[in-house]
This record gives C-alpha cells, sequence and structure tokens, in this order.
C-alpha cells in the first residue's frame, strides 16, 4: 500500500551530484527503520556508511536504488525519482553488489556471469578480466565450485565491469581475509577513480573505512550523520 | 508471504492439530460446493479469518494474488469449453459460452478459497508446535511429522531466498518489476535454478545437523 502521498516533485539535483535522501522515513510496519534520513553523494566520492547491526544499513542501500521506496521523503538517483522510475531502469547506472554473492550468481560459467549484465545495458564484452584478479583460465568454471571469497569477486566483477556511475556496496568484504579484503576495496576504489564514480560502501571495518574513505556517514536512531568528526574512541565506545 | 505471524488472537491460540483440520476441511468444502455464491461467501469467511488475526492486509492480497494466477487457467477454461449459449462470438469457431464462463470462474474461486485456509493456518501456527502436535495427536511418525516440520520452515526461507534474488536481479537490470505478469514469469525461469541449488545445500546442511544430534539413530541399531 503506497504510504507516500505526497507530490511526485522529482527532487533537484546539484551538479555532480548523484545520490539525494531528503528527509527520507521509512518503517516495517511498526518498527520505524529511518526516521528523517538527508544526505547526498557526488561523482568521485568514495563514502563509506558505518552503524550497528540492524540499524537499517541495508535497507538504505535498498532505498537507493529503488528496490523499496520511502514512506515519507524522497530519493533521487542519477537524476531520476526512486518513485517514478523503475529499479531495472535505474541499474543501468547504478551497481548494487549484495550482501550474499549467491543471490545474485547464477550463471553456469564466470564468464556469463560477468558478462550478464554488460550484455543488459549493451555492453561490449571483452576476451579477458584479470583486472578483477579472475584469471582468463577460470572463466569457463562453474562459479559455485568457488569459494565464498572467490564467488563475491565475480560478483563484484559483474557489478564494476557495467562502470555504473554509482556503486552500492553492502558489506563487500565481511568473510574475507584482510588481503583479500584491501584488494577487494583497492579493486572498487581503482573502478571509481578512472570512472569519476561515487561510491557508497556498508563495513563494519573502522580501519578500512578509514584507509579508504572520503567521507564517512554514520547510521544511527534512525538517522545519519557525518562521521568523520567522530574520533576511533567515539566508535569503540560506541560499539 | 508464508512466514510465521506471531501473535496472541484466537487462531494463534488454537491447537495446531484442530487448525489443519479446520484449514482441510474448508478447503475440502471448496471442492464439494459448485455454486458461485457459496464460494463467494467461503471467501469472504476466509477473509473474515484473516481480519481477525490482523492479517487483512495480508488475506486481501493473497486473494488478488490467487485470482490473478488462475486467470490463465479461466482464460484455458472459457476458451476451451465450446458447449451451452453463447455469450461471446470471437474470431471463427472460438466461442465463449455462459457455461464455460461459469465453469472457469467456480475454477477461480475454488483454487483461491481453498489455498487460502492452508495459508492462513502455516501464518498463525509456529512450525516447530505444528510438527509435535501432528506427532502427538494425529500419531504421525516422528520422522514424518519432522519432514513436514522441516518442510513449513524452509516453505518461508524458500520465500524469502526468491525474494532477495529477485531483488539482487532486478537490481542488476533484469525487469522483474514489470507490471506484466507474463513477462515476470517469463523472466523468472532462469533464476530458479540458482534458488534450487542453494536450498538443497541448506536441506544437506539441516539433514547433516539433525543427524549429528542423534536423529534417526533408534532406527539404525
Ligand atoms: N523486509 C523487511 N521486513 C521487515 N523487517 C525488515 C525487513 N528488512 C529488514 N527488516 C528489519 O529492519 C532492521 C534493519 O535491517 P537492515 O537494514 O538489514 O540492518 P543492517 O543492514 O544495518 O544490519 C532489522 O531489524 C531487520 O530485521
Ligand atoms: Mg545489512
Amino acid at each position: 500500500m503506497p504510504k507516500n502521498k505526497q507530490a511526485a516533485l522529482p527532487p533537484k539535483m546539484l551538479p555532480g551530484e548523484v545520490l539525494r535522501f531528503e528527509d527520507v522515513r521509512l518503517s516495517f510496519g511498526e518498527l520505524k527503520i529511518l526516521q528523517g534520513v538527508s544526505f547526498s553523494v557526488f561523482a568521485g566520492e568514495f563514502v563509506i556508511l558505518l552503524g550497528e547491526n540492524g540499524a537499517g544499513k541495508s535497507t538504505l542501500l535498498r532505498l537507493a536504488n529503488g528496490l523499496l521506496k520511502p514512506d515519507i521523503g524522497a530519493v533521487a538517483v542519477c537524476g531520476h525519482d526512486t518513485r517514478q522510475v523503475k529499479t531495472s531502469l535505474i541499474a543501468k547506472e547504478v551497481g548494487f553488489l549484495f550482501q550474499n554473492p549467491d543471490r545474485q550468481i547464477f550463471n553456469k560459467t564466470i564468464r556469463e556471469e560477468i558478462e550478464f549484465g554488460m550484455k543488459l545495458h549493451g555492453i561490449p564484452t571483452r576476451p579477458s578480466y584479470t583486472e578483477f584478479r579472475i584469471p582468463d583460465f577460470a572463466l569457463d568454471d562453474d562459479p559455485f565450485t568457488l569459494s565464498r571469497g572467490e564467488r563475491q569477486r565475480v560478483a563484484l566483477a559483474s557489478v564494476l565491469a557495467c562502470e555504473p556511475r554509482l556503486m552500492l556496496l553492502d558489506e563487500p568484504t565481511v568473510g574475507l581475509d584482510d588481503s583479500e579484503a584491501r584488494q577487494l576495496m583497492d579493486a572498487v576504489k581503482r573502478r571509481q577513480r578512472e570512472n569519476n564514480a561515487a561510491v557508497l560502501l556498508i563495513t563494519h571495518d573502522l580501519e578500512l573505512a578509514n584507509a579508504y574513505a572520503d567521507r564517512k556517514l554514520l547510521l544511527e536512531r534512525g538517522r545519519v550523520a557525518d562521521a568523520d568528526i567522530l574520533s576511533w574512541e567515539d566508535f569503540s565506545a560506541q560499539a | 508471504m508464508l512466514t510465521y505471524y506471531p501473535g496472541k488472537t484466537f487462531l494463534h491460540r488454537l491447537d495446531p492439530t484442530l487448525k489443519v483440520l479446520f484449514a482441510f476441511t474448508i478447503s475440502t468444502a471448496c471442492f464439494v460446493f459448485a455454486n458461485i455464491f457459496v464460494l463467494l461467501g467461503i471467501l469472504l469467511f476466509e477473509f473474515l479469518l484473516a481480519l481477525s488475526c490482523g492479517l487483512w492486509k495480508w488475506g486481501l492480497r493473497s486473494i488478488l494474488g490467487l485470482l490473478k494466477l488462475c486467470a490463465l487457467l479461466f482464460v484455458i477454461q472459457i476458451l476451451t469449453y465450446g458447449d451451452g449459449d453463447v455469450l461471446l462470438r470471437l474470431y471463427g469457431d472460438w466461442v465463449i459460452t455462459f457455461e464455460g464462463a461459469e465453469i472457469g470462474l467456480i475454477l477461480t474461486l475454488r483454487i483461491t478459497a481453498s489455498a487460502l485456509p492452508l495459508a492462513l493456518m502455516l501464518r498463525v501456527t509456529k512450525p516447530t508446535a505444528l510438527a509435535n502436535s501432528l506427532y502427538r495427536y494425529l500419531h504421525i511418525p516422528y520422522k514424518y511429522a519432522f519432514a513436514f516440520g522441516m518442510a513449513m520452515r524452509f516453505i518461508p526461507i524458500f520465500a524469502e531466498e526468491m525474494a532477495e534474488i529477485m531483488e539482487a536481479q532486478t537490481a542488476r537490470g533484469v525487469e522483474l518489476d514489470t507490471r506484466s505478469f507474463f513477462k515476470k514469469i517469463r523472466l523468472l525461469m532462469p533464476l530458479c535454478v540458482p534458488l534450487l541449488l542453494s536450498s538443497v545445500r541448506k536441506i544437506e546442511t539441516a539433514t547433516i545437523s539433525a543427524e549429528l544430534r542423534g536423529f534417526g539413530l533408534r532406527k539404525r541399531k
């Protein structure tokens, strides 16, 4: 049941602004998840979203590409109002990596999996994808025989290969060891720099956040605040 | 859609075995009566039951969803049934008759009205309570009651997983957020494979953990 009766004016975006939340509120039944979230992400920015388990980070990410619609408020992404444009269309410009790579992977070979999105969006495919640390000889393997970390890499490769303007990544480093996590973050950062794209990434790992973020946001009690002013001690006190 | 919805209403507190019997009785009744108005009455009664559990929105959505699913059956039925008074003459030999339309409508209502009480029963009964009571009162061997309980427990996992897979593919650009029902079905077909694969893996894990806890040991000795 659409609760959002607000006049459907597309929120105006500033130059370079790729994502904008405007006083977004969302509840699941009685459970209030977001209670007035406002922030923006600009092209060329690497933004990391922090927050406790269950704070609503994944929910916020699903609002960002229109998988969920706000009860009140508006979300604009790459010039689209998520209330008016279908997620499958937004997907052309916005890449989304789910927490669990197995939700995404279903093709028979790694190559097909990586090229799935490219073919959907009419992006020319290439003979090799070594920049994602996937060796050529592995491209014809079944992705389900891979380890979890490798599957995560394949899922990420299929997102990055589409060269999105905005990448929404939900805890991509969970279950990876330190060096694997850094390599994954490096791949994201490289793609972001090369395309002047924007990244909104969720992680629990503060060290990683400090190493890679241009800006950190904290989701707490239904609101998003700038987390750059907070120090290490503040975070550990909250954790 | 079929997950347990916690609550303390009358139907929630009703004994699980009674609930199962009650649900099956209503379902069976739908196949006994062939009168549109009786079937509509049963459907209304079921909606009121859902309402009494605080699930009116779900009830309404389920009824509409089931009716939509049955639309294809309805169309096949009215197109293939040639006897009786002509209601509408289509191209050439194709006619729609009063009887065909009536039978199609009855079929649609029957399926909808018989599926709903079972779905509602699942929504207001804890899966473990269901398995236990089947074992205790209906003397269904525990192995089967357990399997049934397991199956029930996997329905919500299955549904949740399907929803997540659909979200993930929509986010990649598969047009699963289309309004067209048939297009959606066509796009969904290739996704059934990963769903089945990961579910089989989960069931294997559950079986292993059940065996590790000694399930079925007595039989084997
Ligand atoms: N589809 C849903 N229906 C009902 N509750 C949900 C749904 N999705 C998430 N929630 C609840 O919303 C809260 C926030 O979830 P989530 O966004 O996944 O948090 P996080 O990613 O920060 O851990 C949790 O309490 C979760 O149980
Ligand atoms: Mg999460």
